[in-house]
């Protein structure tokens, strides 16, 4: 990339909170643009072009026309960057991918289901194209996006811990939610947030998404020796890790 | 001696009075932290544990070590608090005399060093032992030296041994008196009823552990066994007293024209601990993690600067959640099996 790299942002089945958090970056937006130039940003800006070089896109893959799209970004981009959970781990949006399909539609949009085509199973953007790099999170942490777009200017890879969210509760010397009688999925769970939810004393919930080799088969063996039932475990592990969990089964 | 009321006087005069900050064991739910003193009234002397070790004070969780500008270079940077801490038990003094020896063997580690000179030490002996600690066995849970001052609770009072210029210069605004006899052999009493309150053990004089462990390393099975349940989490190594690894990373500002370097506690039980450029990882496994660990507090740092790294805080074995990170149950069972 000679001179200042071209950013787009895209959404697909999201709730667009990751390109709100970047709305919020607020007199770092000023420095954003000044090392990109963002060409296309819906949630904040009302240009829009198709010559960029690096896509970031929010929202995970549910039907055949937003598939179409991600395509065509591909095509279009030499970097994508996946945002937020939907994107990177298929997010909230596979809690629906071990519920039965015609129940969850009709759940969402009663007797109109039928007007709303869409897969059964919800999906990250890298099952259906080649993702080059991702800000876990949901929603995303800003600063790990500043860090990730300076990296890319600079020709770096990014830093992205592939540690658990339990280094970060012993670095701020947090109590284990374990020892508070509470559960939580943080020993399997990619780190990078400084484990901001366990800092104000409720549970990891799983939003950045599994670590690449997880020990899934020793925590829910220990969730349950802990106390809580198969389905409770298996609730604790859909609530994020609903698309992972298949893809690492068909590896 | 002081009575525990002019301790509690000199304390307060501390906190509001001296240029340094002053730290202390506190409540945090229902563990302790060690954390800055607002009032004397919030030190818990009585203390079991403390979640992190107080280490964090010279080896920072994450720390700063140099600042860069494209246009005017870089800086070293060590920002220094100068700090009392207050109410340290003997088996954390020992590790801190163990880390001063790691940080000045072959390199002089100034960011470790110079915030432990702005340092005043001051332990207490163990007055309530945590069911994981096991400082009994490893002749720990009680220390004649390296320490500036050192506290005991004897009833209604304190007495105080004192271990260094720095400590004694500490005193100099305290309301102290000489110990009798009684106070003496009060102190004494302390100490060596101490040894018998810790219900975990080790079943092998620390000393043997490393011939054990050199013995025991490729009891593959063993290793694999005990360590199937590992999240490789790195909890284990990130709450011990003697665990010194770091990983050291650049962050640039959005502006890219600055940023820093920092370093952040790492762990030998994390899966990219020992990736090299290549991608090879030489520990690639769970077991060989865990092997690690236990090779390196009783065997490996042995060899290298003459010490058993485990001090038998427990701390160890109290933060894993699928509770195989205790030291006794894992060299007592190594023990079983290494005939």
């Amino acid at each position: 990339m000679s001179g200042k790299p071209k950013a787009a942002f895209f959404d697909l089945a999201g709730c667009e909170g990751d390109q709100l958090q970047i709305a919020n970056l607020e007199e770092k937006v000023l420095d954003l643009i000044n090392i990109v130039e963002v060409v296309s940003f819906r949630e904040i800006m009302k240009e829009h072009s198709d010559d960029y070089d690096i896509a970031f896109i929010e929202g995970s893959v549910t039907n055949d026309h937003l598939a179409e799209r991600l395509e065509e970004i591909r095509e279009n981009a030499s970097i994508v960057v996946g945002l937020g959970s939907c994107a990177t781990i298929g997010g909230i949006n596979s809690i629906r991918n071990s519920q039965d399909h015609e129940e969850v539609k009709h759940r969402v949009y009663g007797d109109q289901a039928d007007l709303f085509p869409s897969w059964d199973k919800a999906k990250a953007i890298e099952d259906v194209i080649k993702v080059d790099y991702h800000v876990h999170g949901c929603p995303i942490d800003r600063d790990e996006f500043i860090h990730v777009v300076e990296s890319l200017v600079l020709g770096k890879d990014p830093e992205i811990p592939n540690y658990p969210v339990c280094v970060e509760c012993k670095l701020n010397e947090n109590i284990c939610a374990f020892e508070r009688d509470e559960f939580c999925v943080g020993p399997v769970t990619r780190a990078g947030c400084d484990s901001c939810c366990v800092n104000e004393g409720t549970i990891c919930w799983g939003c950045r998404g599994l670590i690449d080799n997880p020990n899934d088969d020793a925590h829910s063996d220990v969730l349950e020796e802990y106390g809580l039932s198969a389905e409770e475990v298996m609730k604790k592990f859909n609530l994020y890790f609903g698309w992972q969990q298949e893809a690492r089964k068909d590896e | 001696m002081i009575s525990k009321e002019d301790f509690e006087a000199f304390v307060e005069r501390l906190v509001k009075e001296d240029h340094r900050e002053v730290v202390g064991v506190q409540e945090k739910g229902d563990k302790f932290v060690f954390d800055e003193l607002k009032a004397a009234k919030d030190l818990r002397l009585d203390y079991d544990v403390t979640i992190l070790p107080p280490k964090k004070y010279f080896m920072p969780q994450r720390e700063t070590l140099v600042k860069y500008k494209v246009k005017d270079g870089h800086k070293a940077v060590n920002e220094i608090t100068p700090r009392i801490i207050l109410g340290i038990h003997p088996y954390d003094l020992e590790a801190i005399r163990q880390m001063d020896k790691v940080f000045s063997d072959t390199y002089e580690d100034k960011n470790y060093l110079k915030k432990r000179e702005a340092s005043v030490l001051v332990g207490v002996n163990i007055e309530n032992v945590s069911e994981w600690c096991f400082a009994g066995s490893m002749g720990t849970s009680t220390i004649e030296e390296h320490y500036d001052l050192m506290l005991t609770d004897i009833g209604d009072k304190y007495a105080i041994e004192i271990g260094s210029e720095k400590g004694f210069e500490l005193l100099d605004e305290a309301d102290v008196m000489e110990a009798s006899e009684d106070d003496i052999s009060a102190v004494k009493k302390k100490k060596e009823g101490v040894k018998e309150k810790f219900e975990k053990k080790l079943d092998l004089p620390p000393e043997e552990l490393p011939i054990l462990l050199e013995r025991s390393y490729g009891n593959t099975d063993f290793w694999k066994e005990h360590s199937e349940k590992c999240y490789s989490c790195g909890s284990c190594n990130l709450v011990c007293p003697t665990c010194y690894c770091f990983d050291v990373k650049d962050f640039n500002e959005l502006t890219l024209d600055e940023g820093e370097r920092i370093r952040q506690w790492d762990g030998c039980l994390l899966e990219e601990f020992a990736i090299v450029a290549g991608d090879e990882n030489f520990r690639e496994n769970r077991y060989q993690r865990y092997r690690h660990r236990f090779m390196r507090k009783g065997r490996y740092i042995h060899d290298r600067f003459g010490d058993i790294a485990c001090v038998g805080c427990g701390r160890c074995g109290s933060h894993c959640v699928p509770d195989i990170a205790d030291p006794t149950e894992i060299y007592n069972d190594l023990k079983e099996v290494t005939k």
